[in-house]
């Protein structure tokens, strides 16, 4: 249908430009990396606690990743007053958040797959058939991160001060997908099991069905006013 | 129109009066009349405020979520007035609640704080109040900054659930119980004036909640009512 | 097509930048809009494409309200302004095959070629708009509005970074917009544009309309209007 038609537009438009200029995906990719350097010099963390830590840490340095991503989202909109091509023309406005949503995602993904196993290497963990299961579970926690969070990047979009303004208003909100986010991770690095950390996960798919549908209905008020 | 000012005049004034009365009444009650805890001794006199208190700050934030809501479905500025009053209100009572909280915990935990579910909660609700607060504040055309802090409060107050649950899971699996049980209500033993003592509070708490929020309210109306002179002044 | 505007107004906060318009617009009408820095030609504009809502008062396209009706209205709307509304990382095809898709015109690559000739941007069609001159991104952007096919056009000052080429160009196109019962709304600083293809000329002074009359000749009324806007010392050539 139209909705969708326009929204793979959208994405591909969004795909194409990071494709040739890669700003926002290498800027992440180090500013993530690094964030594990610097969390090694600032937590000594001894090898028998590392896999304790290791959720923690790991989800913390996505969160800050991701929020650097946030702050990029709309940039290609802000240029040339193309925000205003897209709002004149008769597109759904709930097709800029649906394209805008899986285009963070999929940036967030792409850093995940591969700071999870950098991440690993570095602390010397072991566990790596573990990795999937956590994988998912990071997962699921991305997207609430990102459906919230692209709601949250347009509404400072025209706001001063919005690199503050945006992990302060949003942070809070993300408080249950990082606990359930971590704690999954954690349950399943300490049993082995995925279905301990089932009540954690049903938590986050709650979240993200919630806010991905009040971010669907919500967005056209939020990019217009 | 004048007529119903006055109304809500005076109906804002007998607000503030009662206020006044129940508050007396209720430190009578809570620092005299009844009698101190068995366990926790004279300390414990602070939850007759604490209770109310947390009652008070959520019931701020409901009212900040119906005021957006409205302002969202209707776009008429007293709503988004509402809101933002009972914002600020909230930030006000969510504060004396964690402080009220902390200086319970001293002489109780030893500590000045913990992370125990209720006062992480608390801490939580405030950030979003201070977030609701900051937006509005940094967003320079002011309708907008009205829907984009409605956007925040609607979406604050449909994450409290699920805040709450992963905090209370995060706190019950993870932590062992604490030996003194500090969220615990003193319901055994209880003196019937203990009881009178929380209810009068309780009332008090909710008398100078509505003064303070009809005063802030009042004073939104009159800060768009110079808006708009000075708006269709200059039009002519 | 009519387009219909009553007590149209326009705060920022305290700043009025539009007070109570009352104007009509008619198929095959070329209005310019003219006024000092400030008057409020950009804010019509953003108001008629439907970009800002209104403090008060109501446009109307063929009677149906622009701002509270559905997004369809707004296909047969387009807003000219040059150097802004392309995507500098795409190239010139793909920004105007992007724009089609999101007004649900379907054109072929080959139509897309063919208007980029038109336009004389052909030899450009892979490169990207970051490439271009000011000029050419203006071209560009009548590219666009060929194949959007607007029934308003709406255009932000379109003068300054054409050539001469560029003009004809220009102008081919409002004359065939207008045949075809389309309406142009045009703000310029440009006189002897104006004078050659507007039919009505509007004028506008700290949000207020302080003229509003049809082409005629000789044009005396929009002389003296005109002239305090001219730079001092420069005599008005009609």
């Amino acid at each position: 249908m139209e909705l969708l038609k326009q929204t793979l537009w959208v994405l591909w438009k969004d795909l194409l430009l990071e494709l040739r200029r890669r700003e926002s995906i290498l800027a992440m990719f180090f500013f993530g990396t690094l964030l594990l350097f610097v969390f090694h010099f600032a937590f000594e963390i001894p090898a028998e606690k590392a896999a304790e830590m290791a959720p923690g840490l790991l989800w913390l340095a996505f969160l800050f990743t991701g929020t650097l991503g946030l702050t990029q989202l709309f940039q290609a909109e802000r240029e040339n007053h193309c925000l205003d091509a897209l709002l004149l023309s008769p597109m759904d406005r709930a097709s800029l958040y649906l394209a805008k949503v899986f285009f963070n995602l999929f940036l967030m993904l792409l850093i995940e797959l591969v700071v999870f196993p950098l991440f690993w290497v570095l602390f010397n963990l072991a566990f790596w058939n573990l990795l999937p299961s956590l994988f998912l579970v990071a997962f699921l926690g991305t997207i609430g991160f990102c459906v919230l969070g692209t709601l949250f990047s347009a509404v400072t979009l025209k706001a001063r001060a919005r690199e503050l303004l945006l992990p302060l208003i949003l942070f809070p909100l993300m408080i249950p997908v990082i606990l359930a986010t971590v704690r999954g991770m954690e349950i399943i690095l300490r049993t082995g099991k995925f279905e301990e950390a089932f009540s954690w996960l049903r938590l986050l798919i709650g979240f993200d069905v919630i806010f991905f549908t009040v971010g669907f209905l919500i967005f056209e008020w939020v990019i217009e006013a | 129109m004048a007529g119903t000012m006055q109304k809500r005049g005076r109906g804002r004034r007998v607000t503030g009066i009662l206020a006044l009365a129940f508050i007396l009444v209720g430190l009578y009650f809570a620092l005299i009349e009844a009698p101190p805890d068995a366990y926790q001794g004279e300390v414990q006199r602070i939850m007759y405020v604490h209770i109310p208190s947390i009652l008070t700050a959520y019931l701020s934030f409901f009212i900040v979520f119906i005021g957006s809501c409205l302002f969202l479905w209707k776009r008429e500025k007293r709503d988004d007035i509402l809101a933002r009053s009972a914002a600020e209100i909230g930030v006000l009572f969510t504060s004396l609640t964690i402080i009220e909280g902390s200086i319970w915990g001293k002489p109780t935990w030893g500590v000045w704080w913990t992370w125990d579910a209720r006062l992480t909660l608390t801490a939580i609700l405030l950030l979003i109040f201070v977030g609701y607060l900051m937006l509005r504040s940094l967003i320079e055309d002011e309708n907008r900054g009205a829907v984009c802090s409605a956007v925040v409060g609607v979406i604050g107050f449909l994450d409290i659930p699920l805040i709450h649950m992963s905090v209370y899971w995060w706190r019950t699996l993870h932590q062992p119980p604490s030996i003194l049980r500090p969220d615990k209500l003193p319901w055994e033993n209880v003196h019937p004036s203990m009881l009178i003592a929380l209810a009068v509070n309780f009332a008090a708490f909710i008398l100078l909640y509505f003064y303070l929020l009809s005063l802030r309210f009042r004073v939104g109306e009159m800060e768009e009512e110079v808006k708009t002179l000075k708006l269709y002044g200059g039009a002519s | 097509m009519r387009v219909v505007i009553r007590n149209l107004s326009k705060s920022y906060g305290l700043l009025w930048a539009l007070k109570k318009i009352d104007l009509d617009f008619q198929s095959g009408e070329c209005v310019a809009l003219l006024g000092p820095n400030g008057a409020g030609k950009t804010t019509l504009l953003k108001l008629l494409s439907a970009l800002l809502y209104p403090t008060t008062g109501e446009i109307t396209l063929d009677d149906q309200r622009l701002h509270q009706g559905s997004s369809a209205l707004r296909s047969a709307i387009g807003l000219l302004a040059p150097g802004e509304h392309f995507y500098e990382g795409l190239t010139l095809k793909e920004n105007l095959r992007f724009f089609n898709s999101l007004y649900s015109r379907v054109k072929s690559p080959q139509e897309i070629e063919q208007t980029l000739d038109t336009v004389g941007l052909r030899n450009w069609s892979n490169d990207y708009v970051s490439s271009l001159s000011s000029g050419m991104k203006c071209r560009l952007a009548i590219a666009k509005c060929l194949l959007l096919e607007p029934k308003l056009l709406l255009l932000d000052e379109p003068y300054g970074v054409l050539d001469g080429n560029g003009v004809d160009l220009l102008e081919a196109y409002l004359m065939r917009l207008r045949q075809h019962g389309g309406i142009v709304v045009m703000a310029t600083h440009h006189v002897s544009r104006i004078l050659t293809i507007c039919s009505r000329a509007i004028i506008l002074r700290r949000g207020s309309l302080i003229f509003d009359e049809p082409r005629q000749e000789p044009w005396e009324s929009f002389q003296r209007t005109f002239a305090e806007f001219l730079p001092r010392g420069e005599k008005w050539n009609s």
